[in-house]
């Protein structure tokens, strides 16, 4: 089995981390800014699996388990404070969100 | 593992166990009161269990490491988070419309994962460490969600410091794939010396994520907002427990990456020292919200500790972890206040709700005005034995550029802290916004009180302490 | 010796926690003023000349100095004036505040002020001072915004606080200079190592020696620093009369003086502080001409007799500055008091010019103020404490080389201060009377008066008996035997006295001229004084016009607004601007502080970038 050079698969996860911040900065739909965030961090997680892959460890797995499930984590909390978000807002607009400011 | 490995491992295990324990106590009976003295006893076993845990430096597995810095940093966490779970009781007693036990289990769990950034040397438990802060933190910003500048809240924190993780875990991922190790100080011992792009792009990336946490400029933006939204026990739990914890973090990282000696590194972290000075500084000048001025105020703090960190050596980290103790110290007593003062309804949080407060309460408008103090840094308090320490570590070692900064922005800060004071000790116009007997639990009372002579004690007799810190810091390495 | 003062210093303060707690009872904290005096004055024989000791009250860290207190005749001289002149200030403000809300509240910050500027006195090294030091600053802003009621108060004591902190910020620097390079704070070893270590003139030397001096000039109010001080009058006059007057504001000319070794090591900056002197002497004499309130003639004339004990410091003569700050302490002290009395018997009137007549109504009052009026303006010969005083510094400006233009902006400022100092007399209790004051005499406010005023008037003698008698005179004592001895003046001093009399005699005419006779209504002072001179024809008052008036006019016209003053608005204004601009990225929008997040990650990526090819 041929295996993928480190360095190209770490652009992927580049691209990745760099999709996903874009959407980050241009989606106004929380749910969308939410799922942007799952992309930076499966760049982040392609990157940690490319490194293993590399020195042959298993450590950069582990540590995608761990990332995935901060991800989960972060998408309960995050699912929970859309629906209060919208309860009170009645919009999945993030830029609705800036009461606060000053 | 051994015996003497759960020894230290010992104030992990009682806080987890503790946060278990209410979890399922609350399924059988719902009780505030009882739920606090476990929280506050299982935070006070936790810090007892760390006096008595192993005097000689422990590792606990590759990931975890218990030695005089990390039982310094984590007395220091698990102290606040005492205080402010003692205080949280009163707060949340007082809005009887939402169901406060949940807060104390989150708090615990917080507090857990603070204290493992304090033993992190290792990549993953750093990960896992700011992580359990960070999910604990969304949910106690979050926690009264019936109020829309809450739930804002919780998700302005929750969409930044998403995407900060993500930049700070590429960040690791570059620097492991450089490396191959995920163990900070091999790491660093590998890196040594040779700095190619990408790891340099990853170290910068690992410092953003914690220049974000710790709300450095031109990370900051998010402190104001979050901090406003959160109750009051939340905001001064992330303005304290949160940022000690990812300091003491930072230090154990840069003495392990010699990152104050690396130019662009040095360079770097000074610009946004500077930066982060006078932005806090500016923020607050005009205003008027006493949650948002504490934000800006810790930004501007942030900026004051990253001169002595800087600074590095022995009396850089002693400088660090002395202010650290004053900053919490003092920070956590202004929160006190408003958190006493706060009502049924809203924060006491309006420059409106101090006016006058010389009148209602005498004590706590002195108390009040003690800390701001502090926070300006005049003598005989806390804040002024710290700041003396900031600006010799400074000094000694010719960071000329940002002693001077700091000298500069401290003296703009004297304005929105006597802002707020002078209006404690004006004449109310109006009736107050609040009502003003406000019954204080004795449990509060005690807890500001012991606020007020650790302020007391660190600005006139800072011997001792210094001492302690100085032998900490010196295992640290 | 110095053990028992720094119980009575320490005694003070518990006592005075007492007064606080009982309701500030007047008496309790004038007993304890009078005990902290009588005190003092019962020990002092057995003390020697110089007498010091260490008592080590904190410690912090181990390589900060062990922290105690320090005697000697320096500090000695200091702490009688601060507490003889507190306590008669005390005992004054037991009735003169009796109406005021807030009694204890005042004494209570009263007696916080006293102790922290014994501190800043006593302290033997340079921490403990900085920390009186500060003490006395927050005393001060406490105090000016005493009546908190009126915004303006409360604009004022900041201001205070902020600017005299920009000194403080200087001198915090100069500190750390300081240990960073001699490794002490102890005020003796500094003076012992500076000059091994550090050759006259050194850049070290002269950066520690500006930067204290920056502290120095922000506490004393002088140049550029010093628009804090007439606000400040917005204070109770008794405030006005211990700190911006006597006390606080003269701190700077202490730790000049207590730092003389350092001073000496720097002759440039030496030279810039006769300049700073003289330069504020005279811009604050001109500030005092134009002023209407009583206050700020006095405060002007505050900072202006400050420039005169600076111009001392700068040519190395400390003793005669800490001689004229004893003087100054005493008959300034008395002037503002008087004045206070006046306001409050005139229903809280400050504006001289709707006072008048007042000789006959007051006449304790007017024979109180007349003696510091003399003293100040230095016209009897060498009877009162102030001629005796200024004399000895312009004799001494003589003595030097090179100290002739200082002499002469010296002289210069003796005819301006005689002219403000008669113009007040003459506005206030000369001509007819415009208001009806009230008559009542009380007797604490009554015994300070004459006290003061006894010693205002009678120094002079007391110092020139003392010289006759062989005595070792103040400035011997204070500054034992150092580099410009004032017996090398000794042929000079009736010539440059006599010549400060003459200046201060014309000063006198002019103001006599000006005011006495002829009394220019409130509004439009400048035209109906001018033309009012011009109708009367008098040859005398055209050549007035011309040679002093005029000039006189512009310059005060010049300073009523305060130019300096200005920057500082400036400056105040142009940080809100930032504020205002950094407010506004606060917008509340989570995708903008993404965008901020976003973009310093990539500024953090590309400076480190940047910076490590610029390195290699």
């Amino acid at each position: 089995m041929t295996t993928v050079p480190m360095m190209h698969a770490m652009i992927v996860a580049a691209i990745l981390l760099g999709l996903g911040l874009t959407g980050l900065l241009v989606r106004r739909n929380i749910m969308f800014t939410l799922l942007s965030i799952e992309i930076m961090l499966n760049g982040a997680g392609l990157a940690f699996i490319a490194a293993a892959a590399h020195w042959k460890q298993a450590d950069g797995q582990v540590m995608y388990l761990f990332i995935i499930t901060m991800a989960a984590v972060e998408v309960a909390v995050g699912l929970a404070l859309v629906l209060q978000m919208y309860h009170h807002l009645r919009t999945l607009d993030l830029d609705a969100a800036s009461s606060m400011k000053g | 593992m051994t015996l003497e490995q759960i020894r230290a491992l010992l104030p992990l295990i009682i806080l987890v166990g503790a946060a278990v324990a209410i979890m399922l106590g609350l399924a059988v009976r719902r009780n505030h009161a009882f739920t606090v003295a476990v929280a506050v006893g299982s935070l006070a076993a936790a810090i007892l269990s760390l006096a008595l845990g192993p005097t000689v430096a422990t590792p606990i597995t590759p990931l975890l490491r218990l030695d005089g810095f990390s039982v310094f940093f984590s007395g220091l966490i698990l102290a606040a988070s005492l205080f402010v779970a003692v205080l949280s009781h009163g707060y949340w007693n007082r809005r009887r419309t939402v169901i406060s036990e949940e807060f104390y289990i989150l708090l615990l769990l917080a507090a857990a994962g603070s204290v493992t950034l304090t033993m992190a040397v290792h990549f993953a438990s750093f990960f896992l460490g700011l992580e359990i802060l960070s999910g604990s933190l969304y949910a106690m910003i979050a926690y009264e969600r019936d109020r829309q500048a809450a739930v804002e809240a919780g998700i302005k924190y929750l969409v930044l410091a998403g995407g900060s993780s993500a930049v700070l875990l590429f960040g690791m991922a570059l620097v492991y794939a450089r490396t191959g190790t995920l163990d900070m100080a091999a790491a660093a011992a590998k890196l040594a010396g040779a700095l190619d792009v990408l790891t340099l792009a990853g170290v910068a990336m690992i410092l953003v994520g914690i220049g974000f946490k710790l709300a450095l400029a031109p990370f900051h933006l998010w402190a104001a907002d979050v901090y406003e939204g959160a109750p009051a026990p939340t905001a001064a739990y992330a303005a304290t427990v949160s940022k000690g914890a990812i300091f003491a973090l930072l230090v154990r990282l840069a003495a392990a990456m010699d990152i104050q000696s690396n130019p662009p590194f040095q360079a770097t972290l000074a610009a946004a020292a500077v930066i982060t000075m006078f932005a806090g500084n500016l923020l607050a000048l005009r205003q008027s919200n006493l949650k948002r001025l504490l934000a800006y105020s810790s930004i501007a703090h942030m900026g004051y500790l990253l001169v002595a960190f800087l600074a590095a050596g022995t009396l850089g980290r002693t400088a660090v972890g002395f202010y650290l103790a004053a900053y919490i110290i003092t920070t956590l007593g202004v929160f006190a206040v408003m958190i006493v003062l706060s009502g049924t309804e809203r924060d006491a949080d309006r420059l409106e709700d101090y006016i006058g407060l010389s009148r209602a309460h005498p004590l706590l408008a002195a108390v009040f005005a003690g800390m701001l103090l502090s926070l300006a840094g005049l003598p005989l308090t806390a804040g002024f034995v710290g700041k003396f320490y900031l600006l010799a570590a400074g000094v000694g070692a010719h960071l000329w550029v940002l002693v001077a900064a700091l000298v500069i922005s401290s003296t703009i800060s004297l304005f929105y802290y006597l802002r707020f004071i002078a209006a404690a000790y004006a004449q109310p116009a109006a009736p107050p916004a609040l009502p003003a007997a406000v019954a204080m639990p004795r449990l509060a009372r005690l807890a500001i009180a012991v606020l007020v002579i650790l302020l007391l004690w660190l600005g006139v007799y800072p011997a001792a302490v210094i001492r302690a810190i100085q032998e900490a810091v010196a295992i640290g390495r | 010796m110095a053990g028992f003062v720094a119980l009575v210093a320490g005694r003070a303060l518990s006592k005075r926690l007492v007064a606080w707690i009982g309701v500030g009872s007047v008496a309790a904290s004038m007993v304890v003023t009078l005990l902290v005096a009588a005190g003092y004055f019962a020990h002092r024989p057995p003390n020697g000349v110089y007498s010091q000791t260490l008592w080590t009250w904190i410690r912090i860290g181990d390589f900060a100095p062990v922290i105690g207190l320090h005697l000697d005749a320096l500090s000695l001289v200091m702490i009688v004036v601060v507490t003889v002149v507190a306590f008669l200030i005390h005992l004054f403000s037991s009735t003169h505040m009796e109406n005021e809300e807030g009694y204890g509240r005042f004494f209570a910050y009263m007696n916080l002020f006293v102790s922290s500027m014994l501190i800043l006195v006593l302290a033997d090294n340079l921490l403990l001072l900085y920390l009186g030091w500060e003490g006395v600053g927050l005393c001060s802003y406490l105090l000016i915004g005493f009546w908190y009621r009126i915004p303006a108060n409360g604009h004022a004591a900041m201001k205070a606080f902020i600017i005299t902190r920009v000194g403080d910020a200087a001198m915090a620097v100069g500190l750390f200079l300081i240990f960073w390079s001699l490794g002490t704070l102890d005020i003796s070893q500094i003076s012992q190592r500076a000059p091994q270590q550090w050759p006259a003139g050194c850049g070290l030397a002269v950066a520690a020696a500006a930067l204290l001096l920056g502290g120095a000039v922000g506490k004393s109010a002088q140049l550029p620093l010093q628009t804090w001080l007439p606000d400040a009058m917005a204070g109770p006059s008794p405030v006005s009369a211990l700190i911006h007057a006597a006390t606080m504001v003269t701190a700077g000319v202490y730790l000049i003086a207590r730092m003389n070794a350092l001073f000496a090591l720097a002759p440039v900056v030496q030279g810039v502080i006769v300049v700073i002197g003289a330069a504020t002497m005279l811009l604050a004499a001109f500030s005092a001409l134009a002023q209407h309130d009583i206050k700020r003639v006095l405060a002007y004339s505050t900072i202006s007799q400050i420039g005169y004990m600076f111009m001392a410091l700068g040519i190395g003569a400390w003793g005669a500055a800490i001689l004229h700050f004893a003087s100054h302490a005493f008959f300034k002290a008395l002037l503002f008091l008087a004045a206070g009395v006046v306001i409050q018997r005139l229903g809280d009137e400050h504006d001289m010019f709707r006072m008048g007549g007042l000789r006959k109504q007051l006449p304790l009052v007017f024979w109180t103020f007349l003696a510091g009026a003399l003293s100040l303006s230095a016209a009897l010969p060498i009877l009162t404490a102030g001629s005796y005083s200024k004399d000895t510094i312009l004799t001494l400006l003589h003595a030097v080389p090179g100290g002739k233009t200082a002499l002469a902006a010296g002289l210069l400022g003796v005819i301006v201060t005689s002219i403000y100092t008669f113009r007040m007399v003459f506005l206030t209790f000369f001509g007819p009377a415009k208001m009806q004051a009230e008559r009542t005499n009380r007797l604490p406010e009554s015994i300070p008066l004459v006290l003061l005023a006894l010693v205002a008037a009678f120094g002079g003698v007391a110092g020139l008996a003392g010289q006759n008698a062989n005595w070792p005179g103040l400035v011997q004592f204070v500054q034992g035997g150092s580099s410009v001895a004032p017996a090398a003046g000794e042929a000079a001093i009736s010539h440059v006295a006599l010549g400060a009399i003459a200046a201060s005699w014309l000063g006198l005419a002019i103001a006599a001229a000006l005011y006495l006779r002829r009394r220019p209504a409130p509004a439009g002072e400048t035209e109906s004084a001018l033309h009012r001179l011009l109708a009367a024809g008098w040859g005398f008052d055209a050549l007035y016009d011309r040679l002093f008036v005029r000039p006189w006019l512009w310059i005060a016209r010049v300073n009523r607004s305060d130019i300096v003053d200005s920057f500082y608005e400036a400056i105040g204004q142009a940080t809100v601007a930032l504020h205002g601009m950094m407010s506004g990225s606060q917008t509340g929008r989570t995708r903008q502080y993404a965008t901020g997040v976003a973009l310093g990650t990539i500024l953090f990526i590309a400076l480190m970038v940047l910076l490590r090819f610029w390195h290699s």
